[in-house]
């Protein structure tokens, strides 16, 4: 049986991971993954909790934007991506580093 | 259906003329022409600015309309929100006109700057009038997504492509776990209207209050990061530095006014009330008001570049907004409102004069400003004026603004964050002063005159510069017109 603790905690782990992977993991790529990992875990809270608490539809409006806007958010950060890459020839996030006081 | 519609549309005329704007300067670009780049270029300014001014007007217009909520009360249109939207429309129009000359951009870009603040400028007017937690999501979204291309604008420059990653992910992150967070509330209150949560808010006790309270934290980091108070001022800096800066004079008015707004709202919305929730609330903005203010000026005192210290300040300067939200009340409001619109003349004046000499020296740094009142002293005259203004001295209207704020957080006995306040004040003092004291006594390296500065960009400082000077004396009808935009809470 399949219950909202269940998907709470699926969620939660999501979420966790694309912390640890957005702190972790040294290429830009693989950080920009993490954030889609975060934005995925809110999303399948909003479709549980409208499943499983409130029953109405505003939870699965918000899961249906986030997924929209995560797909923005992706391409203008793979464009700024690119940007680094051709500049810098890298995608390592400690070449990012000429911005410090 | 249709019908409701269309009279909600009735109510939402200046964003529906931004999205306009916005798509007509799209088609304007694709008929961009090598040859005549210059002919082109102003054929798409004029658009531009004329759209923004009509924008501008139907702001105005909307102004004195009752309070209304829209589209099913996703969108309230109340004067608070309208008049936040005017301040918003003037600062995309001094950015705009301020990037058409400023070198910092258009060495190879037609008008990529323009279409990117119409549709910031979208975002922060969803922002400003949210009533629910998606519009507010929406809201914040539209507003950094295009943040981050408009930081990373500079084609060739490695600093702008860098400091654009870098506000991508902080921004991502950050957007994440205020999405996190709202998911949460969501499951918790059974409803993403700010109003219906409110009552909900009310009846709730033990397990669920825990989890509400991490969430409402989780949801700030969002707001948080957008207005850069501490502890999210961190990529602040960097970006001010690496983007251009036009767009750095964008960003420290528009995306920060709309931050501001929107957490008046749902400050007021949710905190009117003494609830444990509230109280929790009021004491963390309390703390990072303290900090904000302290942090943004204790770093802004070892900048040598005057638009890194311009960025610092900005991040001072929101600390000090935030006093006013602390108070919760229809007064501490009215002074957030007047602060944000000396704050956009102050800010808008020194970043022109900050980007012409930018762009004649090849550098930002304070010395570039040595000795300015011999090379040209209507220039140096606005900026040591809205220096002394930047840093609260009488005459000038950034004293009325500070003095406001101050004297609504001692009406309410925060006698500990008035203190603090005031010592900010005297570091301000001290980095604002020690610019203006570049200007009039700095020796400068040779007596030639600053070229280039044309009689329309004096006008421009100058007409910027009025408002600095003549609000300082004449403050009460603009202060009657920031007590008129009241919040409505439905």
């Amino acid at each position: 049986m399949i219950t909202l603790t269940s998907y709470l905690f699926i969620s939660l782990v999501l979420f966790l991971v694309g912390v640890m992977v957005m702190l972790a993991r040294k290429n830009i790529v693989a950080i920009l993954l993490g954030i889609e990992l975060i934005l995925n875990a809110a999303a399948l809270n909003f479709v549980a909790y409208s499943r499983f608490v409130t029953n109405n539809l505003d939870g699965h409006i918000f899961a249906l934007f986030i997924i929209l806007v995560a797909a923005a958010e992706a391409a203008v950060g793979l464009a700024i991506v690119i940007r680094f890459f051709q500049i810098k020839e890298t995608i390592h996030i400690d070449e990012a580093t000429q911005l410090r006081n | 259906m249709l019908e409701q519609l269309l009279i909600s549309a009735s109510f939402y005329i200046p964003e529906l003329l931004s999205i306009l704007l916005m798509c007509f300067l799209l088609m304007a670009e694709a008929s961009h022409s090598m040859e005549n780049e210059h002919g082109s270029r102003d054929k798409i300014y004029g658009l531009g600015i004329i759209g923004l001014l009509v924008i501008l007007g139907a702001c105005i217009f909307n102004f004195t309309k009752a309070p209304t909520a829209v589209f099913y009360n996703a969108v309230i249109i109340d004067p608070f929100s309208t008049l936040v939207k005017i301040i918003m429309v003037l600062g995309t129009l001094g950015s705009v006109y301020l990037s058409r000359s400023s070198k910092d951009i258009y060495t190879n870009l037609k008008s990529e700057f323009m279409i990117m603040s119409v549709g910031v400028l979208i975002g922060g007017m969803l922002l400003a009038s949210a009533n629910n937690m998606l519009t507010l999501y929406l809201g914040i979204e539209t507003l950094s997504i295009l943040s981050y291309v408009m930081t990373s604008l500079k084609r060739d420059d490695a600093t702008s492509a860098e400091a654009g990653i870098k506000y991508a992910l902080y921004g991502g992150l950050t957007a994440g776990v205020m999405l996190f967070g709202m998911s949460h509330i969501y499951g918790q209150l059974g409803t993403i209207q700010f109003a219906e949560m409110v009552t909900k808010l009310s009846a709730l006790e033990g397990q669920s209050f825990v989890v509400l309270m991490i969430s409402f934290l989780m949801f700030f980091t969002g707001i948080g990061y957008k207005i850069s108070c501490f502890p999210f001022h961190m990529w602040s800096p960097d970006v001010y530095q690496g983007a251009p800066i036009p767009v750095t004079s964008f960003f420290s008015i528009v995306p920060k006014m709309a931050g501001i707004a929107v957490l008046i709202r749902v400050s007021m919305i949710f905190f009117g009330t003494g609830s444990a929730i509230a109280v929790t609330w009021i004491g963390l903005l309390h703390v990072i008001a303290a900090m904000t203010m302290t942090v943004g000026n204790v770093t802004a005192i070892g900048q040598s570049s005057v638009k890194r210290l311009l960025a610092f300040s900005s991040i001072g300067h929101v600390g000090v907004m935030m006093l006013g939200v602390v108070v919760l009340n229809e007064v501490g409001v009215q002074a957030i409102l007047f602060y944000g619109i000396v704050y956009m003349f102050m800010t808008l004046a020194a970043f022109y004069i900050t980007s012409h000499l930018s762009d004649m020296y090849g550098t930002d740094t304070q010395d570039v400003f040595k000795g300015l009142i011999y090379k040209h002293p209507l220039m140096a005259i606005v900026m040591v004026g809205v220096l002394f203004s930047l840093a609260g001295v009488p005459p000038f209207s950034g004293f009325v603004a500070k003095f406001n704020i101050f004297s609504v957080i001692i009406e309410k006995k925060y006698y500990g964050l008035a203190i603090i306040a005031a010592l900010n004040s005297v570091i301000s003092l001290y980095y604002y002063m020690r610019l203006a004291k570049t200007i009039i006594f700095g020796e400068a390296d040779s007596e030639e005159k600053v070229p280039g500065f044309t009689g329309l960009n004096q006008t421009i400082i100058f007409v910027m510069f009025v408002p600095v000077l003549v609000l300082g004396v004449f403050w009460e009808s603009i202060m009657n017109i920031s007590g008129y935009a009241k919040i409505f809470i439905r």
